[in-house]
């Protein structure tokens, strides 16, 4: 306007006319609502027990940063090429896609990018130790490595006492290698020991390491798992050709064929139990698994269900065993009985009731018991508190002896899943922490979650979730060879774009595209900002951020 | 295909600190119009909406020349305005109106038919609020069937059927006429930069909630602009030469219900009210299809714009305008 002055009416235009922008009018003032930028939790990272930041892991993806997002699993999780194979997965079960159309394939974009980075030995942080305190972990299960592999993060020297020949517990002697190969469980592992982690194998504890040995560590993290089989409890289970599914599973891991004759049955419907019908299979025989209950109540992971029946297992439901009877020191025949389903037990799931009068027998050769596992605890040098049969431990892992913390199967975790024990392994690490006084106790008032109505479906055009691509069924049977393959990179790519990432801003712009008045744009780091001198809050932002990632609050009335 | 994302030009030619209502469709509109010409535009506003939001003297919010003209004015101020452009030895500023419901339906009517008959060489866009809205939410022959207006109050609501305005003026045989919604800003931009490039007139009939006249949050805004579009109230479409129909985006047919469920203006409606609504709705979409087929057919239009050919359209365009005009 400055250079406009008029001094006669000659000098005027013929008609009026503005030049100045109307930036100068704070239309702000008439907000009474403000948007703001908040992230909020998606379902799958709350449902997920390690607690990995799945949406921020599947961005790095969505941008091609493998290594990155290799990281950023990293913090939660040592394992990813192992909880990518083997985990049950409860991520996925709480994913918002899964009510619209399908679930997003979690834990193959888990196995995708540990899998990218198999051959990279470069993790983020290698073995610097600030702390002088030393902890002992005993049990290289997942536990064990979790908790040591967390602690070494947090600058402490840690030990892991293994009473095998290698590391790994349950993961390289209860798990097949069908499923889990060994290679992927021996790279982790190595990455675990890159962060200074040192693993004394061949070491037990109460038997060649004396108990006494632990006494120069500030700290033990007790982490043995549940090696022992509970009994069937009935008659005959001594006779020879009745082995634990534990046990079965140890000598075919540990590269030796167990006898198994013509006909086989498993006990249970567990992991352990899918586990040994199917590697029984893999040695050449049929197999039937008998189940107490019916397939909704097993408790094996519902993919290794389908992929049995798939294979050829058979599976005989609501029958238990009676009586095991044996022909010359050897089982030739089992009784069993028929059940039905009564009320619901403390487990949630109904309780088989068996059905008077309905005994039967098959004859069998070979019987395999996986009916659940139990910890051993014999080496313990004084009794710790127990619950049922596991350590007793509080909410913080601590056994109530100070400085001896508990965790995974042998302690809390009674579904005997990996995850589990490594969310076990992640906490007691912090309990630990806390309790060296290296950390304060936090207690940060949890984020919100994002609800699957609060997503703007519009964004997101109906998509098949991926297939996983697999080994033909006539020649996985005849191998240990792993069975499902890794997905491709333009595979991932496409489920990573399916992903809602509910609660995570991925800069769509969606925000700035629909601002009426002119008044988000993006800074220097390319991060949003909101001019609050022109916001009129109509609240169009929130409303269409496709993800929940914005929300409208109050303005504060000022009296002026 | 993945996620649905907005890649717009980055210019932001519109200010903030405009008065329009929280929320406004109208404002949208020329964001988009604005960011897809680019600064070497003219704007014409006969009285509407936007003659308030441009601001006050001496702010003006659009970035670009703005000529506030009478209501009834605004094709034949862009026609002269074109003309003295063109002796000026401009042939590169784009000139457009842009106008509301009431100075394009009604009392701008016959000077935009006038300038279409003549193939004036403008755009002309009118963003449709369905309703006076700056003066007091009166009724324009724009308002819908059944909605509520200060002046069709809810015990006798509108009676009369929307004026096919898009009808009217592919009857005039303009070389390009498109429809287009703020919920949907790349087609809308697509549309707007394609006509640019046509010579002769050009009218873009945008469909522009009003958060007060309508009676909603000005938070769904675009949730109601995309319901419109989805139930086939509102279909987006482009007809080249008044008779070459082509599809931008097949709706997925959500019931009409839905939209109408969502504005104060037609809570008054009973069930009977709104079966009738789908009904004409319906009726009408069958004779878009049929009138979309016969295009494919005639013209061998693949009805999709995406892989339009604008080079044709361009060359009729110009063939028709012949001697009369300096070919760009």
């Amino acid at each position: 306007m400055g250079q406009y002055k008029f001094t006669t009416v000659e000098e005027m235009p013929p008609l009026a006319f503005s030049l100045e922008s109307t930036r100068k009018i704070p239309t702000g003032s008439w907000r009474h609502v403000r948007p703001i930028y908040k992230e909020k939790s998606s379902p799958c990272e709350i449902g997920c027990p390690a607690g990995e930041n799945i949406p921020q892991y599947f961005d790095l993806v969505r941008n091609g940063k493998y290594e990155e997002a290799w990281h950023k699993i990293l913090e939660d999780n040592p394992l990813p090429g192992v909880t990518g194979r083997v985990c049950y997965h409860p991520c996925e079960g709480q994913c918002n896609r899964g009510p619209y159309d399908e679930e997003i394939a979690i834990h193959n974009i888990e196995r995708f990018v540990a899998d990218k980075n198999f051959r990279n030995r470069n993790l983020p942080r290698s073995g610097e130790f600030h702390k002088s305190e030393k902890i002992a972990v005993i049990g290289s299960g997942p536990a064990g490595l979790s908790c040591a592999y967390q602690l070494a993060r947090k600058g402490y020297r840690v030990v892991i006492y293994e009473s095998e020949h290698e590391p790994g517990g349950m993961l390289r002697y209860g798990i097949p290698h069908y499923r889990l190969p060994k290679n992927i469980l021996n790279k982790e592992i190595g990455d675990i020991k890159s962060q200074g982690v040192d693993i004394s194998v061949d070491s037990k504890i109460g038997g060649n390491v004396a108990w006494t040995e632990l006494e120069k560590y500030d700290a033990v993290f007790v982490a043995v798992g549940a090696t022992s089989s509970r009994k069937m409890e009935v008659d005959g289970e001594d006779l020879q050709g009745v082995y634990s599914g534990v046990e079965f599973l140890y000598e075919l891991n540990n590269g030796r064929k167990p006898k198994v004759g013509n006909r086989v049955v498993v006990i249970g419907g567990g992991n352990t139990a899918i586990d040994a019908a199917r590697s029984v299979l893999r040695l050449g025989k049929k197999v039937t698994v008998l189940y107490r209950r019916t397939r909704s109540e097993m408790p094996a992971v519902p993919e290794e269900i389908e992929e049995a029946e798939k294979e050829g297992v058979k599976f005989e439901f609501l029958v238990a065993p009676e009586e095991l009877t044996g022909n010359r020191g050897k089982v030739s025949k089992i009784e069993l009985i028929r059940m039905k389903l009564g009320e619901p037990d403390e487990s949630g799931r109904r309780k088989p009731v068996p059905l008077r009068n309905s005994n039967f027998t098959l004859p069998v050769d070979t019987v395999i018991s996986a009916i659940g596992e139990a910890p051993d605890l014999s080496f313990l040098p004084y009794s710790f508190l127990k619950k049922g049969v596991r350590i007793f431990v509080d909410e913080n892992y601590s056994t109530g002896v100070p400085g001896i913390f508990a965790g995974g199967d042998s302690a809390t975790n009674p579904n005997g899943t990996v995850v589990n024990a490594i969310r076990a392994g992640k906490e007691a690490a912090i309990s630990i922490d806390e309790f060296l006084g290296w950390r304060a106790k936090s207690d940060g008032a949890p984020r919100e979650i994002v609800k699957p109505e609060e997503i703007n479906t519009f964004y997101f055009p109906h998509e098949k979730r991926v297939k996983i691509p697999r080994m033909k069924v006539d020649s996985s049977v005849s191998t240990f060879k792993e069975v499902n393959k890794t997905i491709s990179d333009a595979q991932a790519l496409e489920e990573v774009e399916r992903c809602f990432s509910c609660g995570t801003c991925l800069h769509c712009d969606v925000c700035m595209t629909f601002c009426p008045d002119v008044a988000i744009s993006k800074d220097e780091a390319g991060e949003y900002v909101i001019d609050y001198d022109h916001c009129k809050g109509c609240g169009i932002c929130v409303n269409e951020c496709p993800r929940e990632a914005m929300e409208l609050v109050e303005e504060e009335t000022q009296w002026v | 295909m993945g996620q649905i994302k907005y890649q717009l030009p980055p210019e932001e030619i519109l200010s903030p600190g405009h008065f329009a209502c929280p929320g406004c469709g109208g404002t949208l509109t020329m964001r988009y119009v604005l960011k897809a010409l680019g600064r070497k535009t003219v704007v014409v506003i006969p009285a509407c909406c936007w003659s308030v939001i441009d601001g006050p003297v001496p702010y003006s919010a659009a970035g670009v020349p703005v000529f506030h003209t009478a209501f009834e004015a605004a094709a034949s101020t862009a026609s002269g305005i074109k003309a003295g452009l063109e002796m000026q030895g401009d042939h590169e500023t784009t000139v457009v109106a842009i106008a509301g419901d009431g100075g394009t339906f009604d009392i701008g009517f016959q000077a935009l038919s006038g300038a279409a008959e003549r193939n004036e060489d403008f755009i002309y866009v009118c963003y449709d609020n369905e309703a006076y809205m700056n003066t007091g939410i009166q009724r324009s022959s724009a308002t819908p069937f059944g909605a509520w207006t200060t002046t069709t109050p809810t015990d006798s609501p509108k009676a009369e059927k929307k004026k096919d305005i898009v009808q009217v003026l592919a009857a005039h045989h303009i070389p390009y006429l498109a429809t287009a919604s703020v919920a949907y800003p790349d087609d809308m931009i697509a549309k707007i930069q394609k006509a640019k490039e046509i010579r002769g007139l050009r009218f873009v009939h945008v469909f522009s909630p009003c958060p007060p006249g309508w009676k909603f949050e000005p938070e769904d805004s675009i949730k109601i602009s995309r319901m419109a579009i989805e139930s086939r109230v509102f279909p987006l479409l482009e007809i080249y030469d008044g008779n070459d129909y082509r599809l931008t985006h097949e709706p997925a047919g959500s019931p009409v219900r839905d939209y109408l469920k969502m504005q104060g203006r037609f809570r008054h409606l009973k069930e009977a009210d709104i079966d009738v609504i789908q009904k004409n709705v319906d009726e009408e979409w069958e004779g878009l299809k049929g009138k979309l087929a016969y295009s494919m057919k005639v013209h061998k239009s693949n009805n999709s714009v995406r892989s339009q050919d604008k080079e044709v359209s361009l060359a009729k365009a110009q063939s028709r305008k012949g001697i009369k005009r300096n070919v760009r």
